[in-house]
């Protein structure tokens, strides 16, 4: 704590890494802006501003809590830890480490992350993921595929430094407030925003152009784009022959997509995608951003190899103004991904099949055998749960439960678990499930690092003291490996952010000191003296050769479509006034004045084609379940869609469980749905 | 001084109501969009010949200069005023006196204005505000225009 009383600290919610600091007052900490913070510049979203609300709230875990009959028993950190560590070798005894499964969180430091895969993998257990299954997962197989990184190329403020800003699948004025602020100063030096999105949301409304295009056909207006950038010869030839592979393969599989065969299937104008094509090829810098509107669908990684395509073609990376934008969403999520908190890949980008990489890591960690290949993902330890291959599940800062697609299924194979270990700051539906919850402690209270979707690697230090007996996750974590004889010796965060530095090549020069400077430091950052890397890819691709890889890829229909039985379509997303499943912004009382409840967005002639009338309860059924939501009769979206968000937990009871080939992501985007029932109030 | 609006900026992200909620226990400016088209930001305007100050019969609302002050001690909990502003931006909660934008005084910049992810609320006086809408659309036009005749961007 800084001597006048601030406290500076990173905001929890989305992953923009945004800055403010934590004053300690009488009534209690308060928040005061970050003026000089290099990416919000002291703003903040509404859940920037409520985020203190969350910390002395009454419903936190205060106490570790054993399941006694229907209830729960309050017990001691050492009778809960002897618990979950008896659990544990008793399953490892029983049916071997493979029955283990660890999920990590998105919303833990980078410190906390390292060390829980690490436990994992020392105990033999491959069974190691998060949340980024179910937002990026397919940004990491198509990024690394093309550029040899799976990342954001470029720092948010640089967008003002674009001449057209296309966002395809994000609606970054609402998910990623922070960004408007950027996109708007391109758009004051003449810059011209494209949106591609089904509906008119509150990023569309700063576009020169909305794209509103059908559910699920982003590959085609990418093709469709491609199509008229290459046959107008509006590519970057120099940049194609120099320093991509695969131009030619690209070339001879858009040539199909002609404007009007994307438009037919788009349902976007020719004459528009001409002109989105035209406007992001000619402008001097171009920027791609997208987020879960290009992820969550049974082609995800084709949406995003779609848009590396694109922007390769013409060039736009590797230099200021010009990037590819993977609107992450977690505060942690960038850093989950680069400690290995992935059932596809260890700390670092090393693969679960790079033997070599493997043993690099064997040395590290003093001569351990670790195991190889890919390991359970996400979506797949609840079925694994339900087929009785997964016995124990320890399940930090996740609530899985709300998050799934097809939730109802996923807490009946839940409910199949030998023991259920939840280690979280509120009694998430997953942790009413648990045979054991473990109180933590949250953001403000411990201190660590956090690696902002910008790759932008910033130390928040402790603020304040967390609630009755709640701990830090990566105390936890320590006394747990210790009681399972793993030996984990850190004297504290500093010390595992050393060893981090040590094991991940990109992090190598990033100290507790350089992370706590303001705004830290973007990675790669690899020796003590190097600045870090706002810009990736300005002289080669990390691919091989150092050339990155064009793919072309034919557009799929989403896998649900509609049917007499299920005439509409149905696409979740985000809201300003909430986060992901809710558990904190639900018990944010600023928020939830705002938005109270969940909603359907209903278009007016599907409104008076199905008898639905603005404010009335609506039944919503898709072939999974049936949900109730508050009708809002709005022009948002076309005839045929509906909208609903997920932070409430009745959406993903209805969402569809297809999943991605590669990423193994649900597609959350598309599922054939029809209005049943009304009630009026 | 006064709180401006840049409507062109403003994403109905409503954290402008929460700032100021979380510094005045209720927001005195609210958001509202309209048929999903686009939102504004209404809190009191500080108006030049103030209806709620000239109708206020205790001197409680003052007009001093371009601000609208409040005494509190002089308010009777009358309530011409939030009948006589044309924007509903003053209120009369049921605990306490007159509420409305103060501007907060004791800040040199209004958390309202300072919290704004998109810059849509500027914080100054007429001319400054007036100019700072000027300069970002000149900025706009003066850009594309280079760029039409291939002047290459600074």
């Amino acid at each position: 704590m800084a001597d006048d009383g601030l406290s500076p600290t990173v905001c929890p919610y989305c992953a923009l890494g945004c800055g403010f600091y934590i004053r300690k007052g009488e009534g209690g900490p308060g928040i005061e802006y970050m003026l000089d913070h290099p990416t919000n510049e002291g703003a903040l979203c509404p859940k920037g501003n409520a985020a203190l609300e969350v910390l002395g709230h009454p419903e936190r875990l205060r106490f570790p809590l054993l399941k006694a009959g229907d209830g729960w028993r309050r017990i001691s950190w050492e009778e809960a830890l002897a618990r979950l560590a008896g659990e544990i070798k008793e399953t490892i005894r029983d049916y071997g480490p493979g029955a283990l499964g660890f999920l990590g969180s998105a919303k833990c430091t980078n410190e906390e992350n390292y060390l829980f895969q690490k436990m994992a993998r020392l105990l033999g257990s491959k069974n190691v993921d998060c949340c980024a299954r179910r937002c990026h997962s397919p940004t990491i197989p198509a990024l690394n595929r093309a550029f040899g990184a799976a990342c954001m190329t470029n720092p948010i403020s640089d967008l003002a430094n674009s001449g057209c800003i296309f966002a395809i699948g994000s609606n970054f004025a609402e998910n990623h407030p922070l960004v408007a602020r950027w996109a708007l100063r391109a758009k004051d030096r003449g810059g011209f925003i494209i949106v591609a999105d089904p509906r008119l949301t509150p990023t569309a409304w700063l576009a020169d152009l909305h794209l509103q295009i059908n559910l699920g056909t982003d590959v085609a207006l990418l093709n469709g784009m491609m199509n008229v950038i290459i046959e107008e010869g509006l590519y970057n030839s120099k940049f194609v022959e120099e320093r991509t592979v695969g131009f030619e393969e690209l070339a001879e599989k858009v040539r199909w997509y002609t404007p009007e065969r994307a438009a037919e299937i788009t349902g976007v104008s020719a004459s528009s995608i001409l002109r989105a094509a035209r406007i992001y090829a000619r402008s001097p810098a171009s920027a791609i951003l997208y987020s879960m509107g290009i992820t969550q669908h049974s082609h995800g990684t084709d949406n995003v190899t779609a848009c590396a395509d694109l922007a390769l073609i013409c060039g736009h990376l590797g230099r200021s103004g010009a990037g590819l934008y993977p609107l992450r969403g977690q505060n942690n999520v960038q850093g989950a991904c680069d400690m290995g908190v992935l059932a596809d890949f260890y700390p670092g980008s090393v693969s679960v099949s790079d033997a070599e990489g493997i043993r690099r890591l064997e040395v590290a960690w003093g001569g351990a055998s670790l195991p190889k290949g890919m390991g359970m993902t996400a979506e797949a330890m609840p079925v694994a749960a339900g087929d009785g291959d997964l016995r124990l599940l320890y399940v930090m800062g996740e609530d899985i439960v709300n998050s799934d697609s097809a939730s109802s299924r996923g807490r009946r194979e839940l409910a199949n678990l030998d023991f259920l270990a939840v280690q979280d700051i509120f009694m998430t539906e997953t942790a009413e499930m648990a045979d054991l919850v473990l109180p933590a402690a949250a953001w403000a209270e411990k201190a660590g690092s956090y690696t902002s979707s910008e790759r932008r690697v910033q130390w928040s230090p402790r603020a304040i003291d967390p609630p009755g007996e709640a701990r830090s996750d990566l105390s936890t974590i320590i006394r747990l490996a210790d009681l399972l004889g793993l030996n984990f010796d850190y004297s504290g965060p500093e010390e595992v952010l050393a060893e981090i530095g040590r094991v991940v090549k990109s992090y190598a020069g990033i100290t507790r000191e350089r992370a706590g400077a303001r705004g830290g430091v973007i990675w790669p950052c690899p020796f003590l003296d190097h600045p870090g890397t706002p810009i990736l890819h300005q002289e080669e691709f990390s691919a091989p050769e150092g050339r990155a890889r064009i793919v072309p890829v034919d557009y799929q229909p989403p896998a649900e479509e509609r049917s007499p039985d299920y005439p509409l379509l149905l696409t979740t997303g985000r809201i300003v006034l909430h986060y992901n499943a809710g558990s904190m912004t639900r018990r944010s009382p600023s928020l939830m004045r705002r938005a109270p409840e969940l909603f359907v967005e209903v278009n007016p002639g599907d409104a008076d084609q199905w008898g639905v009338v603005d404010g009335d309860l609506v039944e919503v059924e898709t072939r999974r379940g049936e949900a109730w939501a508050r009708a809002r009769v709005t022009t948002r979206q076309e005839r045929g869609v509906l909208f609903m968000p997920f932070h409430f937990p009745e959406t993903n009871t209805l969402t569809s469980d297809v999943i991605d080939p590669v990423a193994r992501i649900p597609e959350f985007k598309v599922a054939a749905c029809r209005v049943g029932k009304m009630k009026g109030v | 001084m006064e709180i401006y609006v840049d409507l062109e900026r403003c994403i109905f992200c409503r954290a402008c109501e929460v700032a100021c909620e979380r510094v005045h226990g209720e927001a005195r400016i609210t958001v509202e969009a309209v048929k999903d088209r686009a939102s504004v930001p209404v809190a009191c305007h500080h108006c030049e010949a103030a209806p709620c100050a000239l109708v206020c019969p205790s001197g409680a609302l003052t007009q001093e200069e371009a601000e609208v002050g409040f005494e509190a001690g002089k308010c009777t909990r009358c309530g011409l005023c939030v009948v006589a502003c044309p924007f509903g931006a003053v209120d009369l909660d049921p605990a306490s006196m007159v509420q409305k934008c103060d501007l907060c005084p004791e800040r040199e910049v209004p958390p309202c204005v300072l919290t704004c992810p998109t810059e849509a609320l500027i914080f100054g006086d007429r001319f400054e505000a007036t100019e700072e809408l000027r300069r970002r659309a000149a900025s706009r036009i003066a850009q594309s225009y280079a760029a039409s005749v291939g002047r290459d961007r600074a």
